[in-house]
C-alpha cells in the first residue's frame, strides 16, 4: 500500500536539515547518510550523497531524474556490479 | 577474427517460433545503429564464427534476427546464451568529451584540487547510475559517472579530468 498523501514523502529530518543549511550556505559536499529510506527531494538535485549500503558508501550523485526515488535504490546491497567489458556503451 | 578485437554486441536469448528464428538482446546504448546489420560474430566454445544475418527486426534493445542457414528450431536452440561480437572499428566514433567505458580502463584520473588521485580501475554499470573505480593507494574509491563531476577525458594523455565533490575521498580514507 502507498503512503498516504497527507504525511508527505518520508525524508530523515536530519538529512533534510544537513541539505537545507548547505543550500543555504551554497556549499557542495558529501552528505553522509545511512537513512536509505529517505526519498529524493527536488531539494537534492545537484547534490552528492554517500549511501550506506550495510559495507561501505557509495557517492550517488542527485540528477533531476532521480527525484521521488529513495536514496537505497541507488546504492545496491550486493557485491556484484556488472563489469563493463568492451561494449557500445559509453559517456555520450 | 580475435575477441580482443571486437567488443559484445548483445547475446542471444531464446528461440522465436518454428523458422530459425531466435530472440537477441542488444547490450547497447543506441540499439537502432546496427537495424542494417549484415554479419555479426557468434561465440561458440569461445571461438567467433561469422553469421550471416537474413532479417531483423528491433523492438527496443531487443530483436528478432534470422541468421542464415539457421532454419529450424533445432539448429536455433543451439545458440541459445551465446554472445553476438562485432569488430572495434565498427564502434561509431564519439567526439569531443564522449568516451567508451572499455577506452578509459588504466588512464589517469586527476581531479581539479587534489591532482593525480589513481588510475581507473573498473567501471560499474548499472541502471541507477555508473560509477568509476578509482585505485587510489590500493583502496577503491567510486566517483559517480556524471557531467559535473567527469569534465574531460583526454585519450591522448590518457587522463581523466575530475571535480570531486568536497569530502568524497575523506569518506573513503576513513
Amino acid at each position: 500500500m502507498a503512503r498516504s498523501l497527507k504525511k508527505g514523502p518520508y525524508i530523515d529530518f536530519r538529512l533534510d536539515k544537513k541539505v537545507d543549511a548547505m543550500n543555504d550556505s551554497g556549499k557542495k559536499s558529501v552528505i553522509k547518510t545511512w537513512s536509505r529510506r529517505s526519498m529524493i527531494s527536488p531539494d537534492f538535485v545537484g547534490h552528492t550523497f554517500a549511501v550506506h549500503n550495510g559495507n561501505k558508501f557509495i557517492p550517488v550523485y542527485v540528477t533531476e531524474n532521480m527525484v521521488g526515488h529513495k536514496l537505497g535504490e541507488f546504492a545496491p546491497t550486493r557485491n556484484f556490479r556488472g563489469h563493463v567489458g568492451k561494449k557500445d556503451k559509453g559517456k555520450r | 577474427m580475435n575477441i580482443d578485437e571486437c567488443f559484445q554486441l548483445g547475446y542471444i536469448i531464446k528461440k522465436h517460433g518454428l523458422k530459425g528464428e531466435v530472440n537477441v538482446l542488444l547490450d547497447v546504448d543506441d540499439p537502432q545503429y546496427y537495424q542494417e546489420l549484415e554479419s555479426v560474430f557468434v561465440e561458440i566454445n569461445k571461438k567467433l564464427v561469422p553469421f550471416f544475418i537474413d532479417s531483423l527486426s528491433l523492438k527496443g534493445n531487443k530483436a528478432v534476427v534470422k541468421f542464415e542457414d539457421v532454419d529450424t528450431a533445432e539448429l536455433a536452440d543451439e545458440l541459445i546464451g551465446n554472445s553476438l561480437f562485432l569488430p572495434l572499428a565498427v564502434l561509431p566514433k564519439l567526439s569531443g568529451n564522449q568516451f567508451y567505458f572499455h577506452e578509459i580502463m588504466g588512464y589517469e584520473v586527476i581531479d581539479e584540487t587534489q591532482g593525480s588521485i589513481g588510475e581507473v580501475k573498473d567501471v560499474y554499470a548499472s541502471p541507477q547510475q555508473d560509477l568509476l573505480a578509482v585505485d587510489f593507494n590500493q583502496k577503491e574509491i567510486l566517483v559517480p559517472i556524471n557531467d559535473e563531476i567527469i569534465l574531460s577525458v583526454s585519450h591522448e594523455e590518457k587522463k581523466v579530468k575530475v571535480s570531486l565533490p568536497e569530502g568524497l575521498l575523506d569518506i573513503y580514507l576513513e
